[in-house]
């Protein structure tokens, strides 16, 4: 009684059952992957910025510097971008108050920090459900196989283990893939969710220190 | 590079990597499972070795022969360096002498030679003696392997002697077992047709009925039990045992069908008094 011939045996809803849990696992594998990647990624590039803007480099040259790369630009240095280039336009025009150039930076650099987390949050709402859907799918495809081997039992006069086991291990093989599914989903979520909330701070913070720089230099 | 190439480039790692995970859960999955059953095979096996551990000593006793030739071998070496340290002391006091006159030296070089010579003969003899002891040494050893090749056939035989012995016991003991078991279902069968018994009055006690009963696989008796030996004066008593027979159908039978053959035909004896 191998794990395939189990599987193989089932009832449709199980199988049913199973095929779904097995894409759910599935997907939520390659998105655990490529959240890895990319949350990796732009720690790196978020690091790397951070060295480079607070080694004391000119801000005009970092601003070059990213609008020539702006493709493979991380979410800090988009940040930084975006704000800057609302600063200098507005301040080439006359007649402008520093509150209002402060306001209009700090909002173009609100926008840009909005569409970057966006970016990183991506999937992770995804990761959750599996997380914590699919044991309960599981739970119905084995609930369902149970009620199915008991029904066949009513027709068996004499009920032994051997009549009801092969049933119930069948049923109980789509809880275990929905755990399966559902296990490194969770664990996934939570990881990154902490992860994606650390870099929201780093983004929040340099947004700040950042502003009061400019501010230092319009006087 | 592009951050697209970049993305494009993580989701088919990611993608492949998800798979490989898959395939991975689904191999610890399928050997996790078989493994086990394994396990329970195993279990089963066990009871078969209760014998074995008797014929494992020739085995073992088998492989000994072959050590004996590495401890021969060690020693016909050693009279080889003897033979060449000899030699060296006898050429060395020659040179010394050399300074005096020439007949000396003549007298001198025979004597060599005939050191040289002598050498020789000894080293030839030495040799010689070495060839023998060799030759002695590997007989014995030839013999030893034969003496311990015929004590292992020996120890084999007396191995196999004794499991023999203990087989028969063994089948004694069975046979044994089997008497019992067919002497107590013989007992149960005539103490229940006795319990059917109707005793009519007037039988003398000596009084002594058999008959022949041809029983059937399921305890089922063939024909009318035959009568061999009547009363003679109490007729009755005949007919009575007989019905008892006849009511006692199926007769209690041992469950091993092997132990049948003793029940095919049956000889009931009964008397009165038991």
């Amino acid at each position: 009684m191998s794990v395939l011939s189990l599987i193989s045996g089932a009832s449709l809803p199980v199988q049913l059952v199973m095929a779904i849990l097995l894409l759910a696992s599935l997907f939520s594998w390659y998105y655990i992957f490529l959240k890895v990647f990319t949350l990796r990624r732009t720690e790196k590039q978020t690091a790397e910025f951070e060295r480079q803007f607070w080694s004391g480099a000119d801000l005009n040259d970092l601003f070059q510097r990213a609008v020539n790369a702006r493709d493979s630009a991380g979410s800090l240095e988009r940040i930084f971008e975006s704000g800057f280039r609302e600063f200098t336009k507005h301040r080439r025009e006359p007649g402008t108050d520093v509150g209002a150039l402060m306001d209009s930076t700090r909002r173009a650099m609100r926008a840009t920090y909005q569409r970057e987390m966006d970016k990183l949050e991506s999937s992770l709402s995804f990761l959750a459900s599996v997380g914590s859907v699919s044991p309960y799918v599981g739970l119905l495809g084995t609930v369902w196989g149970i009620m199915n081997s008991f029904r066949g039992l009513a027709n068996v006069g004499q009920a032994t283990l051997s009549h009801v086991a092969p049933g119930i291990a069948e049923a109980l093989i789509a809880t275990a893939i929905g755990l399966f599914a559902a296990i490194p989903a969770v664990v996934a979520y939570n990881r990154f969710a902490g992860d994606v909330n650390r870099l929201a701070i780093r983004f929040d913070s340099f947004t700040e220190e950042f502003s009061n720089i400019l501010q230092r230099q319009v006087h | 590079m592009s951050t697209h190439a970049i993305h494009s480039r993580d989701e088919a790692l990611a993608g492949g990597l998800a798979f490989a995970m898959h395939v991975l859960f689904l191999v610890l999955l399928v050997f996790g499972v078989s493994w086990q059953h394994k396990q329970v095979d195993t279990a089963v096996i066990v009871d078969l070795w209760r014998d074995l551990p008797a014929a494992a000593p020739p085995k073992i006793e088998a492989p000994t022969p072959p050590p004996p030739p590495p401890e021969v071998k060690p020693e016909p070496p050693k009279p080889v360096p003897k033979v060449e340290a000899k030699p060296p002391p006898k050429p060395e006091p020659a040179p010394a002498p050399k300074p005096d006159i020439a007949l000396k030296e003549k007298q001198e070089k025979e004597r060599q030679l005939k050191a040289q010579q002598e050498a020789e003969a000894k080293k030839k003899l030495a040799a010689e003696k070495a060839r023998e002891a060799e030759l002695e040494k590997k007989k014995r050893a030839e013999a030893e392997v034969l003496k311990q090749k015929l004590a292992a056939e020996a120890e084999a035989t007396r191995v196999a002697a004794e499991q023999q012995k203990a087989r028969d016991a063994l089948a004694a003991q069975q046979a044994a077992a089997q008497a019992k078991v067919v002497d107590e279902y013989k007992r149960r069968i005539s103490e229940k047709i006795r319990r059917l018994i109707v005793l009519p009055p007037n039988v003398p006690d000596n009084a002594q009925v058999e008959f022949r009963v041809i029983v059937l696989p399921g305890g089922a008796i063939l024909d009318a039990p035959k009568l061999l030996r009547s009363v003679g004066s109490v007729p009755a008593y005949d007919a009575a045992v007989e019905r008892a027979i006849i009511q006692a159908d199926p007769l209690p039978l041992p469950p091993d069908p092997a132990l049948m053959r003793h029940f095919r035909e049956l000889n009931l004896v009964f008397r009165p008094k038991d």
